[in-house]
C-alpha cells in the first residue's frame, strides 16, 4: 500500500521536521519535498496551479478538480500554499466527521471526472501529511478545547484497520462515519459517490480550505448534510462549529442562502449558526479586517526560503557590464548617493544607507549548447533555458542594406540613422569617461574616439563641403541631433567646439526656424557658453559677422530673426558679454584697427537692431550678462542707449 | 543581510494590481521566483471616481505573470486618502454604470469608423486594462 509506506516514513520525521509545529509548515514541507504524486505522471508547474487560482470565481467546482490535478508538485519548485487561515484546529477536524458526507457530495460533479487512481495517488499522501499534521496540532492545542481527542481521521477504507491498530486517538466513530459513506451508506439523499473512494475527508477538508474564498457560500452551508450518522456523536462534535466559523476569514458573506436540497441542518448547529450571524452583523461594518495584533502568520517564509527567491533574482540580473545592461538603476543610484553625499556636506545627519541592490557573485554556468545531441538517439534534443526560452530558429535578419533613392523620407530617416548611431559612439565615450562632470578626454583612445564621432558629424560621408555643413544642420534640426551635439561638445577640443560653434551662428536664424515646434536649441546654450568663454576675438568676430551679414536676396539681416529667439538673443548677448569681456580686459585689441572697427561697427549694428525691435517681439535671453549696457554705452549715443535700456531692462524683468 | 532589508516587506500590507485592471490589497506572505504571490486576508478593491467598494476574498494565490505591480501599503498615509469608501453594492453599481457608458461610446466609435470604411483590430490579446 503506497499510501502507508509513506505514511511510515513520515511519522519518525515529524519531530525533527518540527520547527514551528504548524499544519501549515509540515504541509509546506511535504509540498516541498514530494515529487510527482498523480498516476497520470503529469508534472504540473506551481505557476500552473497558480494560474487556475486566484482570478475568477466562477466553477468552483472545476477549479477543485484542477487543483487536484495541481497537487503534484515537483521538488524543485518551492510555492508554498497556504490554505484558508483558519489553523487546523481540533474542532476541525472533528467538524469533518460531521460534514464528510457533504464535501463528498458537493465534490463529486468534478471529481467523477477523473479516474479514482489518480485521486488515490494525489490525495492519498496529501491527507496523510494532513492527518499527520493534526496529530501535531493536537499535541499543540491541548488545552484549549475540552473536546475528544482528535480523531486521527481514517486516510481511507482500505487503511482503516491498520488506522485503528496504530493510533490510539482513533474515533471509531468517526471511522464507522467513514465507513458509511464509503459503503454508500447514506441517508442524505442524492449522494452518489461510487468513485471517491480513494478520498477521505481530512484531504477534502483540505482541499476545501484551500478553496476557502473561492466559494464561501457554496461549500459551507453544504456542511452539516447528512447528519443522520453524525448525530449519534452527539455534542461533542458539534460544538466546534462555533469555532470554525469563527475563525473563517472574513469572506464569509453576511448573508447566505441554504441550498434548497440541503436543509437538514441540525437544530443545534443552525442555533449556532445563527449565532455567529448575529454577532457577525453587529461587529462593526467599518472594522478593517486585518488587525494590529500580533500576526501568527509571521515567517511563514523562512529565512532560507527567501534568500533562496533573492538569489535566483539576482543571477538573472548580474551581469559583466552593469553600466550597460543596467544603466537606469546605476544611474539613479548615483544621483541619489551624490545627492546624499552632498546632502551629509551640508550637514544633514545621513545614517540611511541607500539600498543599492548589489548581485551576489555566482559563477554562471558555461555557455550551453542550445541543441543537445544524446548519444544513441536519433535527432537532437532542444535544450531551453531561462537565458533562451527556445531557440528552434535562427532568427537574426542578414539581409543586405537596401539602396533607396534619395526621396524626403529616406533622407530623413538617414539622417535619424546617422544620429543613433553617433548616439552609441557617444554613449560609449561617456561610459569611458565615467563618474565626474564630461570634459576632454586624456586618454589616447578616448581622443580618438571624439575624433572618430566629430568627423562623422562634420562629414557624414559627404564630399561636398556644402553638403557637410548641411548634413550639420540637418542633423541640429532634430531634437536628437541638438541632444547629441549638447552631450558632445564639453568633450571637445576646443578648435573643434570652436568650429561647430561658427557653424551654428552662421546658419543661426535656419536653426531657428527649424526649432519653432520643438524649442530644443536651449540644450546647447550652456556648452555653447562654456565655449563661447574661450573664444579668442578673431573667431568672435567670425561668429558675429554671419548674424549681421545681409543675406542675398533679402532685406532683413538675420539678427531680427535672431533677436525674436530666446536661444537665438542668449547666444548673441554671451558672444557680446564675451566680446566687450576681451576689450575690455586687453587694450591690445583696441590698438588692431580692422578688427576693432568691425567690433565696433557690428555692435552699433545690434544695437540698433534692438532698438528697432518691438519690445514685445524681443525675447527673453536665457542670461543678461551685466556687462552688455556699458558695452552698449561705449559705442553708442546716449538716446539709443536710453532705447535700448529701456527695452532690454523691460524684457529682463519679465 | 543588507538584502533582507530590501525584503523585509513580508506580512506587512500590499497593494497588488493585475494585469486585469483589478486592484488586490492583503498581506503578502509568500512569494517566489516567478513572482507568484499568496496574499492573506485579501480585499479586492474597486474604485470608481473617487468612490471605492472593498470585497473581502480571503486568500489569493496569484499567478506572477498576471502581476503587474506590488507595493507596501503606508498605514498611516492609508487613512487619509481624498477617497470616500462605500458599499459594495453601491460600487458595484457604480461600475456598471462606468462600464456600460464606456461600452456605448464605444460602439459610437466603431460605428463611425465602420461608416468610413474602417476598423478597429479586434482587442482580445490586449490587456483589458
Amino acid at each position: 500500500m503506497p499510501c502507508l509506506n509513506w505514511r511510515k516514513e513520515n511519522t519518525p520525521q515529524r519531530p525533527k521536521e518540527r520547527r514551528q509545529c504548524t499544519h501549515r509548515e509540515s504541509l509546506a514541507q511535504f509540498l516541498a519535498h514530494n515529487t510527482v504524486l498523480s498516476a497520470g505522471g503529469t508534472k504540473m508547474k506551481t505557476t500552473h496551479l497558480c494560474s487556475q487560482v486566484g482570478v475568477t470565481n466562477t466553477e468552483t467546482e472545476l477549479q477543485l478538480s484542477v487543483l487536484l490535478d495541481q497537487f503534484s508538485i515537483t521538488a524543485a519548485k518551492k510555492v508554498y500554499l497556504l490554505e484558508a487561515d483558519t489553523a487546523l484546529s481540533p474542532e476541525e477536524t472533528a467538524m469533518e466527521g460531521v460534514g464528510q458526507p457533504a464535501k463528498m457530495k458537493c465534490l463529486e460533479g468534478p471529481h467523477l471526472n477523473q479516474g479514482p487512481a489518480k485521486s488515490c495517488g494525489s490525495l492519498a499522501p496529501e491527507k496523510e501529511l494532513v492527518s499527520a499534521s493534526q496529530l501535531e496540532e493536537e499535541e499543540e492545542n491541548e488545552g484549549e478545547e475540552d473536546l475528544d481527542p482528535d480523531p486521527d481521521l481514517a486516510p481511507g477504507p482500505e487503511e482503516e484497520e491498520e488506522e485503528e491498530d496504530e493510533k490510539d486517538l482513533g474515533d471509531p466513530a468517526v471511522l464507522s462515519a467513514v465507513h458509511n459513506t464509503q459503503r454508500g451508506g447514506l441517508s442524505s439523499p442524492g449522494i452518489k459517490i461510487p468513485d471517491v473512494l480513494g478520498m477521505s475527508p481530512t484531504s477534502l477538508h483540505f482541499l476545501w480550505q484551500t478553496l476557502d474564498y473561492l466559494s464561501p457560500v457554496l461549500f459551507r452551508p453544504k456542511f452539516p448534510s447528512a447528519n443522520s450518522p453524525a448525530c449519534h456523536f452527539g455534542h461533542q462534535l458539534l460544538l466546534p462549529d462555533p469555532s470554525l466559523f469563527c475563525s473563517l476569514p472574513t469572506s464569509w458573506p453576511p448573508k447566505f442562502s441554504l441550498p434548497s436540497h440541503l436543509t437538514q441542518l441540525h437544530p443545534q448547529h443552525q442555533r449556532l449558526l445563527q449565532l455567529q450571524q448575529h454577532s457577525r452583523m453587529q461587529s462593526p461594518p467599518a472594522k478593517k479586517p486585518w488587525s494590529q495584533q500580533p500576526d501568527p502568520y509571521a515567517n511563514l517564509m523562512t529565512r532560507k526560503e527567501k534568500d533562496w527567491v533573492i538569489k535566483v533574482q539576482m543571477v538573472q540580473l548580474q551581469s559583466e557590464n552593469p553600466r550597460l545592461d543596467d544603466y537606469y538603476y546605476q544611474k539613479y543610484y548615483q544621483k541619489l548617493e551624490k545627492k546624499q553625499a552632498d546632502d551629509e556636506l551640508l550637514g544633514r545627519k545621513n545614517k540611511v544607507e541607500s539600498l543599492k541592490l548589489v548581485t551576489p557573485y555566482i559563477q554562471k554556468a558555461e555557455a550551453y549548447e542550445s541543441v543537445v545531441r544524446i548519444e544513441g538517439s536519433l535527432g537532437q534534443v532542444a535544450v531551453s533555458t531561462c537565458f533562451s526560452p527556445r531557440r528552434a530558429i535562427d532568427a537574426v535578419p542578414h539581409g543586405t542594406q537596401e539602396q533607396e533613392a534619395g526621396a524626403a523620407s529616406s533622407q530623413r530617416l538617414r539622417v535619424l540613422h546617422h544620429i543613433e548611431k553617433m548616439f552609441l559612439q557617444l554613449l560609449e565615450i561617456e561610459e569611458g569617461q565615467k563618474d565626474g562632470p564630461p570634459q576632454p578626454c586624456y586618454s589616447e583612445q578616448q581622443s580618438k574616439q571624439v575624433e572618430k564621432l566629430f568627423l562623422a558629424l562634420k562629414t557624414q560621408e559627404q564630399n561636398n563641403l556644402e553638403e557637410a555643413a548641411d548634413g550639420f544642420l540637418q542633423v541640429l534640426s532634430v531634437r536628437k541631433g541638438k541632444a547629441l551635439v549638447a552631450r558632445m561638445l564639453p568633450f571637445l577640443p576646443q578648435n573643434q567646439a570652436v568650429s561647430l560653434l561658427l557653424a551654428i551662428t552662421h546658419h543661426l536664424p535656419l536653426l531657428v526656424r527649424r526649432d519653432v515646434a520643438d524649442q530644443a536649441l536651449q540644450m546647447l546654450f550652456k556648452p555653447l557658453g562654456r565655449c563661447i568663454s574661450h573664444l579668442t576675438f578673431h573667431e568672435l568676430l567670425q561668429g558675429l559677422q554671419g548674424l549681421t551679414l545681409l543675406a542675398p536676396g533679402s532685406s532683413e539681416r538675420p539678427v531680427t530673426v535672431v533677436l525674436q529667439n530666446q536661444f537665438g538673443i542668449s547666444l548673441l548677448y554671451a558672444l557680446l558679454s564675451h566680446g566687450e569681456q576681451l576689450v575690455s580686459l586687453d587694450s591690445s585689441l583696441e590698438k588692431s584697427n580692422s578688427d576693432y572697427t568691425t567690433w565696433t561697427d557690428m555692435v552699433v549694428l545690434i544695437a540698433w537692431e534692438i532698438a528697432q525691435m518691438p519690445t514685445a517681439s524681443l525675447a527673453e535671453p536665457l542670461t543678461f550678462p551685466s556687462n552688455l549696457l556699458p558695452l552698449f554705452c561705449h559705442h553708442v549715443d546716449k538716446q539709443l542707449v536710453q532705447q535700448l535700456e529701456a527695452r532690454m531692462e523691460l524684457a529682463w524683468i519679465y | 543581510a543588507s538584502q533582507h532589508r530590501i525584503f523585509s516587506f513580508f506580512n506587512e500590507k500590499h497593494l497588488v494590481l493585475l494585469r486585469d485592471g483589478r486592484t488586490l490589497i492583503g498581506f503578502l506572505r509568500s512569494i517566489d521566483q516567478f513572482a507568484n504571490l499568496v496574499l492573506h486576508q485579501t480585499v479586492e478593491r474597486i474604485h470608481v471616481g473617487k468612490k471605492y467598494g472593498d470585497i473581502p476574498r480571503g486568500i489569493f494565490v496569484v499567478r506572477g505573470e498576471n502581476v503587474v505591480l506590488l507595493g507596501e501599503i503606508d498605514l498611516e498615509k492609508e487613512s487619509d486618502t481624498p477617497l470616500q469608501q462605500v458599499s459594495i453594492e453601491e460600487i458595484l453599481e457604480e461600475q456598471r454604470v462606468e462600464q456600460q457608458t464606456r461600452l456605448e461610446a464605444e460602439k459610437l466609435k466603431v460605428q463611425a469608423l465602420k461608416d468610413r470604411g474602417l476598423s478597429l483590430p479586434r482587442a482580445d490579446t490586449l490587456d483589458e486594462y
